[in-house]
């Protein structure tokens, strides 16, 4: 116990140093302060357990109040530690500090990968996780586990579809495009007819999740990984597979027929609250932040499948969506993975309605995603269109992808040289060569096997 | 203070007394601790806050640590990966490019101000040195989220323009412009109380000479006020070189024209904080650190005979 405690204090300082040497953040090492002890496997909880978790659901606190109102043995204790990377910062520096992360947290399936390799999740297959393998669809448990090993449990994903303003449409006389050729068409027609006032779409260079929601479409596969087999990875960034969907969107911004501001910027969503954008690639979760962001255009929007490479495949893609894994600093790990199995479980109908109804997530659950109250629900965002009719074929035809265990990187060089290739009028194909080679010297300074 | 303190003990030993050694190295003593006890609140902090933290940073600098192979002791590999680096250059010259311009802007501004209010003192002077003084009241990230929303091309009061504030011709422009807005009222009144501190004696003199308000202005208080000049330049060249808040926020307006590796700063913040390359983050916040120090020193040394600060 006092080498447990002694070691913790040590590497907590560490960290805090690490920190103030690199510019730290008041945030960041508050992020380091308080915490648990070290997680003792033998011991038995007495009374009340109180389960730290961290997430940034809109409408959360409902959630765990419901959850919190329905036990008496276990007691969620909610923090929102901010969403994406600013949580990940202070969950990576918690985790290295040995102590002050939460016991289940928040992970976008993208991140998975890049926590497991550190050995800081709690394979919950040993607490009774493939138990509910069943609830899921086949691709989105293969997200979040690897043979009978699990990490996390799948909560919500991002189908992609196509919105699009019926409003815009019906004035310039265009058809709902099936095929990303006749996408391009209606485009053309948009710009000369709107007199360039309006874009088919904005590609937000910003988010790589978004790129390869569009790469997986396509049938690409940036990363060949299994967890357990940590030390190799096959990369392949650069295939002919995502270069044609580059080409595709270099050409359509090339000729002003797309729009290059940042996703989830002011501009972006003015954008969609005016006339601006015709359409949205959007993913399952994304209607309810447009709603919250950019309401101007509420009941205007209709939804449709993603335009297809091929007139009448049924290709789709996934971007974004979460799950929930314990942290080896979980002090009760099995109570921890029942929370997270819980919280948004198949029999958690309550939940879900908050989910649904308020947050707009799009579960994972099958049972949940294929109830009437969700594929029949209508949503007056869309005046009045049961959206998830859309949603719900594109979820249950997703393929699998392997994510990088340096996710953070992967999105980073996506971003980074795209962003660039766009300001300089560069090409886009060179620079997913440009990640790609970038991407391969990493892996290998990493100590990874590049196939 | 301590040599007047001092003199009553010293003299018995002057004087020859026998006692007069032991006297005095008790005294020497007692003074040390009295001055010791004087500094330990700055030293406790010194070294727990600076040097220990810096120590630490160093230490981790030279190990490499990797994803599959955990960490190996390196000597100094990650600093020759640094100097090496492409993006630390990129960083660096973009740096010194925008000090060499942001500093006599920004001093320039702040230096006219400071003459104007000095010179009058009207309710209006009054009112314009505390207006000036405000954007600095601001904190650094609330300003730059607010200059943001002002560059913003839907929604911003330029958007009629129709230029593009962020993009990456002009975005180091935007940058300056939000930096100068923030820190030149800052520099005006470090320069205004500076300029207080003057014997008017002298203008009255110089005007009995015969000269103007614009040539006392420039001839008489600008040099004498060339210490604190000197003060405000220097912290403005520390300042620009540690260029980190406003890119990072501003960063996701156009992530392709402020990149992950726009400023040494935040490109040691994005390793250590998006990649876990913490290792190599301290490598290069130590080179960064080191070439904020041998600028600041070159810029003392070639600004001596101006500066108090010798």
């Amino acid at each position: 116990m006092n080498i447990g405690n002694f070691s913790a204090r040590k590497v907590s300082r560490r960290s805090v140093v690490a920190a103030i040497a690199a510019t730290a953040t008041a945030v960041t090492l508050a992020a380091c302060g308080g915490g648990d002890d070290k997680p003792d496997a033998a011991a038995k909880p007495t009374g009340t357990v109180t389960v730290k978790v961290w997430a940034w659901y809109p409408e959360f606190k409902a959630v765990v109040d419901q959850f919190n109102a329905t036990h008496t043995d276990v007691k969620i204790e909610w923090t929102n530690a901010g969403t994406g990377q600013d949580q990940y910062t202070k969950l990576q520096t918690a985790l290295k500090a040995g102590k002050g992360a939460p016991d289940v947290v928040m992970l976008e399936l993208q991140e998975i990968p890049t926590f497991a390799l550190t050995k800081h999740l709690v394979d919950l297959g040993k607490y009774g996780a493939n138990d509910v393998k069943g609830d899921y669809a086949g691709w989105a448990w293969s997200q979040v586990s690897s043979g009978d090993q699990v990490y996390a449990i799948p909560v919500d994903a991002g189908p992609m579809a196509m919105m699009y303003r019926e409003d815009i449409f019906k004035k310039y006389d265009l058809t709902v495009p099936t095929t990303w050729d006749e996408y391009k068409v209606q485009a053309e027609k948009l710009k000369a007819a709107s007199g360039g006032k309006s874009f088919m779409t904005d590609f937000g260079a910003n988010d790589g999740g978004f790129m390869t929601g569009l790469f997986w479409q396509a049938g690409a596969k940036p990363y060949t990984y299994d967890i357990a087999n940590p030390g190799s990875i096959g990369v392949n960034v650069n295939s002919a597979e995502a270069k044609k969907v580059f080409e595709y969107w270099e050409g359509m911004v090339g000729a002003g027929l797309a729009d290059t501001t940042a996703f989830h910027t002011t501009d972006f969503y003015n954008g969609l609250g005016s006339e601006k954008y015709a359409t949205y690639l959007a993913a399952g979760w994304g209607p309810g932040y447009i709603q919250a962001n950019a309401g101007g255009a509420a009941g205007k929007w209709k939804v449709a499948p993603l335009p297809q490479w091929t007139a009448g495949a049924n290709a789709q893609g996934d971007w974004g969506g979460s799950s929930f894994a314990v942290t080896d600093q979980a002090r009760y790990p099995d109570i921890a993975a029942k929370v997270a199995m819980e919280i948004f479980g198949a029999k958690n109908s309550e939940a879900w309605k908050i989910g649904i109804d308020k947050a707009f997530l799009f579960p994972t659950v099958t049972p949940v995603l294929e109830s009437d109250a969700f594929t029949g629900k209508t949503y007056d965002f869309f005046g009045g269109q049961k959206v998830n009719e859309v949603f719900v074929p594109a979820y249950n035809a997703i393929g699998d992808l392997d994510w990088s265990p340096f996710n953070s990187y992967n999105f980073n060089q996506l971003t980074t040289n795209l962003g660039q290739a766009i300001e300089k009028k560069t090409s886009w194909t060179a620079a997913l060569d440009t990640a790609q080679e970038n991407i391969k010297t990493y892996a290998t300074q990493q100590g990874f096997k590049v196939q | 203070m301590t040599e007047v303190q001092t003199s009553p003990a010293a003299a018995p030993a002057a004087a020859g007394l026998s006692p007069g050694t032991g006297t005095r190295r008790s005294a020497r003593v007692k003074e040390a601790a009295t001055g010791w006890l004087f500094a330990l609140p700055f030293t406790v902090l010194l070294i727990a806050f600076l040097l220990l933290p810096m120590a630490y940073a160093f230490k981790i600098s030279l190990y490499r640590s990797t994803l599959i192979e955990g960490e190996v002791f390196a000597w100094f590999d990650n600093y020759r990966q640094a100097i090496d680096d492409p993006l630390v250059r990129e960083g660096v010259v973009r740096v010194l490019i925008f000090g060499l311009l942001q500093t006599p802007v920004m001093i320039g501004i702040a230096l006219v101000a400071a003459l104007l209010i000095d010179a009058a003192t009207s309710r209006f002077s009054r009112f314009f040195r505390l207006a000036a003084f405000v954007p600095y009241a601001v904190p650094v990230v609330i300003g730059t989220l607010m200059w943001g929303f002002l560059y913003s091309d839907s929604i911003g009061p330029f958007a009629w323009t129709g230029i593009d504030f962020t993009s990456s011709g002009t975005v180091l422009a935007s940058l300056g412009n939000i930096v100068t807005w923030q820190w030149a009222g800052y520099n005006m009144i470090v320069l205004y109380a500076a300029l207080q501190g003057l014997p008017r004696e002298t203008y009255e003199s110089a005007r009995i000479d015969g000269a103007t308000e614009v040539q006392i202005a420039l001839r008489i208080k600008t040099p004498m006020i060339s210490s604190a000049l000197v003060l405000a330049t220097l912290f403005t060249i520390m300042g620009t070189l540690q260029f980190f808040t406003e890119p990072l926020i501003l960063q996701p307006l156009n992530p392709g024209a402020i990149t992950q590796h726009y400023t040494p700063n935040v490109y040691a913040y994005n390793q250590a904080f998006s990649f876990q390359q913490y290792n190599y983050s301290a490598a290069i916040s130590f080179l960064l650190g080191a070439v904020v120090f041998i600028g600041s020193y070159i810029f003392l040394f070639a600004t001596r005979k101006r500066s108090a600060l010798r």
